[in-house]
């Protein structure tokens, strides 16, 4: 537990919340709890994309909200710094994929393991280690695949609705470039949702249903860890945390607790695993809009995060309401909205697997059989994808790994 | 004598997989359309034979004239047009489309036109086009995993090792072990494939209104963004900067010669010369040419044997191919995948490219390399051109 650090104290968090609290980090904190919400239209997506029921793809909706704004409430207002919590992305379209192939106990029970290997990673300080053996390149070489097969599916769609899609493309476009706050996703929705009303597109069916969280007792097994428990446990542990840290620092944050964020991620995916949700995080997204200077004077920016977090617990409940407007909206409304909403992710994917010129042949093994989507013995593409990739990267990309030099560096020392 | 200097058995083990990867892969949708026409086998025989003498005459032409490996073929996304339009399309009809196609493309590349827009494609964009086409092959390469599970595994392991330990001969080694697995493990029978010389039939061209709009047109189309497009791309991506001109104006003019017999527009390879234009077919850029003058060699053995070859390649197990495809042009995908990862200014408008390209999307009949290069310059364009007033 030495390795863990300590924050400032909760008691006297509200009082705090109040003296601190400022226009800047107030407006900021609301644009990070807008981007998140609309985070769970890829959710909703991926879910109906795997032909998963729209009941549980609602409380698995309102699971990220609810425990993810309960951790990313409680962070902030502990370590008195910028630590919005979300879910991870990647996580959750592995989490979609594996449920029609092992089922959702079993998925969740390798949800339960990534979050006590991330616990274990945090408490011990050990990450360091397994991330050398396994370079960040191949991971997301991986999560590139696998975005990508999912994605393409995803906007298949598209074909047949040239116009509606031409418009919230060109919104998601002209917004990314011309506002700064307003997540263009929003923009993008709001742009499609006028096209379907001026089309008389029929809305009327659309209810607000408030749903909460709902118990569940995770299975293990063996297929179900190897598909999706250890990929995502590497994605906790390797890209997601150190994201989130990385921009935290890089905000002059320079004692952000990573191990402490890394635990706190793997205690709150374990508790994640009994309420139909894949993970819990840092949210590097979010964590870059609430630690930004935008979000005013560098100590309180804290706030933001907290208003974040606060948004996603009250906006939860009504959730049901974003679902069933989706679901009554045609099909390819939701296949550009997820499209777009993953173009981001592949786009940084990509840049991380392929932009360093390094493990370049493993990243591309991990790609390509990602995107395949083949299993073999009954294990998922993805841990294929990263056993190959990192096979394939030892035998023509030795001189890549970390540890090559570390050792060649302690011999020649010693 | 020069050639003779600078030939390599990887050159010309590339050239040989490139001929082997288009007869087996794209002839495919050719056949398609033959069945499609309802025409005899000598005459099936006759288009493919003049497809590949398109290709060999126009291939080793311009391999040897501008000492860079070009890779011609006959249109890919032109014989997938065939297989909608037979037989509603007379035979002669069809003749004269691809007479005034040819044409059209001949004044195209004779102006310098086509060199214009293809330097207008931002560098990463083009590059992702190309990695969104070849993709497919990767991918293909582990979708093949699961029909045929020890085919590919000894493969992908018999690749890894011949890389390893000898990069320069990999493929030939390949394709030999390649071989000797699909016959053994999969069963692929030789039997039934005699030897025997092609004989060219003349066909005679009509010129109708409805052929140019319904077939030469289109035609024009999906040749220059299909073919030409991916294909000098994946040249530049490699570091060959010829221009598009005598390419386009030879290949063009082939075109005009062998539409007589059947052969459809001969253009410019795009996922073949990708082959032979990457390190798999020399280590050094200017020896790859010789990969070219093979490919086009091997064309012309393939079309004066049309039948047999044609039977030959067709006894093979699809999947040997898939795989011996994607294997070969994992280099090229690493290369443009890389190419436009490191062009991190205009990462998204290419990320776009590669996925629309990739996701092999088609509207108003033209294919999704057009629509990548479309979309991407589109949000280039919206998203990260600097637009100054000064």
């Amino acid at each position: 537990m030495k390795h863990l650090e300590k924050g400032v104290s909760l008691r006297h968090a509200p009082r705090d919340f109040i003296r601190d609290l400022n226009a800047d980090n107030a407006s900021t904190g609301l644009v990070a709890g807008i981007l998140g919400l609309s985070v769970g239209v890829v959710h909703i997506s991926a879910g109906t994309s795997a032909g998963l029921d729209s009941s549980f793809i609602m409380i698995w909706v309102i699971s990220y909200l609810m425990i993810n704004g309960f951790f990313g409430l409680l962070m902030p207002a502990y370590y008195r710094l910028p630590l919005p919590m979300a879910n991870s992305i990647p996580g959750a379209l592995m989490f979609a994929a594996v449920i029609p192939v092992v089922g959702l106990e079993a998925a969740l029970g390798a949800s339960l393991i990534a979050g006590a290997i991330t616990l274990v990673a945090g408490l011990t300080g050990v990450m360091g280690i397994v991330m050398r053996l396994i370079p960040m390149p191949i991971v997301m070489g991986m999560v590139g695949g696998m975005l990508l097969s999912f994605g393409l599916k995803m906007v298949s769609p598209l074909e047949d609705a040239i116009v509606p899609a031409s418009i919230m493309i060109l919104a998601f476009f002209i917004s990314a470039r011309l506002f700064r706050k307003i997540p263009p996703l929003i923009v993008s929705m709001v742009a499609g949702l006028i096209y379907l009303m001026v089309t008389g597109v029929d809305l009327s069916g659309i209810e607000a249903t408030i749903r909460f969280p709902e118990f569940i007792m995770p299975e293990f097994s063996v297929a179900a860890f190897l598909t999706y428990g250890l990929p995502l446990a590497i994605i906790l542990v390797g890209m997601e945390t150190p994201a989130g840290v990385g921009l935290v620092k890089g905000m002059g944050y320079k004692d952000a607790p990573a191990n402490a964020i890394t635990a706190v991620g793997g205690l709150g995916t374990m508790i994640s695993a009994f309420f139909n949700l894949h993970s819990t995080c840092i949210a590097a997204p979010m964590t870059g809009v609430c630690a930004s200077p935008e979000a005013g004077s560098h100590d309180k920016r804290w706030v933001a995060a907290v208003i974040a977090g606060t948004i996603f617990i009250i906006g939860a409940p009504f959730y049901g309401y974003v679902v069933s407007l989706l679901e009554a909206t045609p099909s390819y409304f939701i296949a550009i909205i997820a499209g777009l909403a993953l173009m981001r992710v592949i786009t940084s994917a990509m840049s991380i697997a392929f932009a360093g010129k390094k493990h370049e042949m493993g990243a591309l093994f991990a790609f390509l059989i990602a995107a395949s989507g083949v299993s073999m013995l009954e294990i998922g593409a993805t841990f294929w994808a990263l056993v190959v990739g990192v096979i394939v990267s030892l035998i023509f990309e030795t001189k890549d790994f970390e540890f090559v030099f570390n050792r060649g560096a302690l011999k020649k020392t010693g | 004598m020069q050639l003779y200097k600078d030939a390599s058995i990887p050159a010309i083990t590339a050239g040989f997989v490139a001929v082997l990867v288009s007869y087996s892969g794209p002839l495919a949708i050719f056949f398609q359309a033959a069945q499609s026409a309802e025409i005899s086998s000598a005459m099936m025989t006759s288009w493919v034979w003049a497809i590949s003498i398109g290709a060999a005459v126009s291939g080793i032409f311009l391999s040897l004239w501008l000492k860079v490996p070009v890779v011609t073929a006959w249109s890919a996304p032109g014989t997938a047009l065939l297989v909608t339009l037979f037989p509603g399309l007379s035979l002669n009809e069809a003749v004269g489309a691809y007479l005034t196609a040819a044409a059209v493309i001949f004044v195209i590349g004779i102006t310098g036109s086509f060199d214009r827009i293809i330097r207008l494609i931002p560098p990463g964009i083009a590059s992702a086009m190309m990695a969104g086409i070849l993709f497919q092959f990767g991918v293909g390469v582990f979708v093949s995993l699961e029909n045929v599970p020890m085919l590919a595994i000894g493969m992908i392991i018999a690749y890894l090792a011949f890389k390893r330990l000898t990069p320069r001969y990999s493929l030939v080694l390949l394709l030999v072990v390649g071989v000797a697995l699909a016959v053994f493990l999969e069963g692929a029978s030789l039997e039934g494939v005699s030897v025997q010389l092609a004989e060219p039939q003349l066909i005679r061209p009509e010129w109708t209104w409805d052929a140019t709009l319904s077939l030469a047109i289109p035609l024009v189309l999906v040749s220059l963004t299909g073919q030409f497009l991916p294909g000098m791309a994946i040249m530049r991506s490699s570091g060959y900067n010829t221009a598009a001109k005598p390419i386009v104006t030879v290949a063009s003019l082939t075109s005009l010669v062998t539409a007589f017999f059947g052969g459809i527009t001969t253009v410019i390879a795009a996922i073949t010369a990708a082959i032979c234009t990457s390190k798999e077919a020399h280590e050094d850029p200017d020896r790859r040419y010789v990969a070219g003058v093979a490919n086009g060699v091997f064309y012309l053995v393939g079309g004066t044997f049309a039948g047999t070859i044609v039977a030959l390649f067709t006894a093979l197990p699809g999947e040997f191919v898939a795989v011996l495809a994607g294997l070969a042009l994992i280099g090229a995908i690493t290369s443009n995948v890389s190419a436009f990862a490191a062009e991190k200014n205009h990462l998204e408008a290419s990320v776009i490219t590669f996925i629309s390209t990739a996701s092999g999307i088609s509207f108003l009949g033209l294919g999704s390399a057009f629509w990548g290069v479309i979309f991407g310059a589109l949000a280039y364009n919206i998203l990260h051109r600097r637009f100054s007033f000064e």
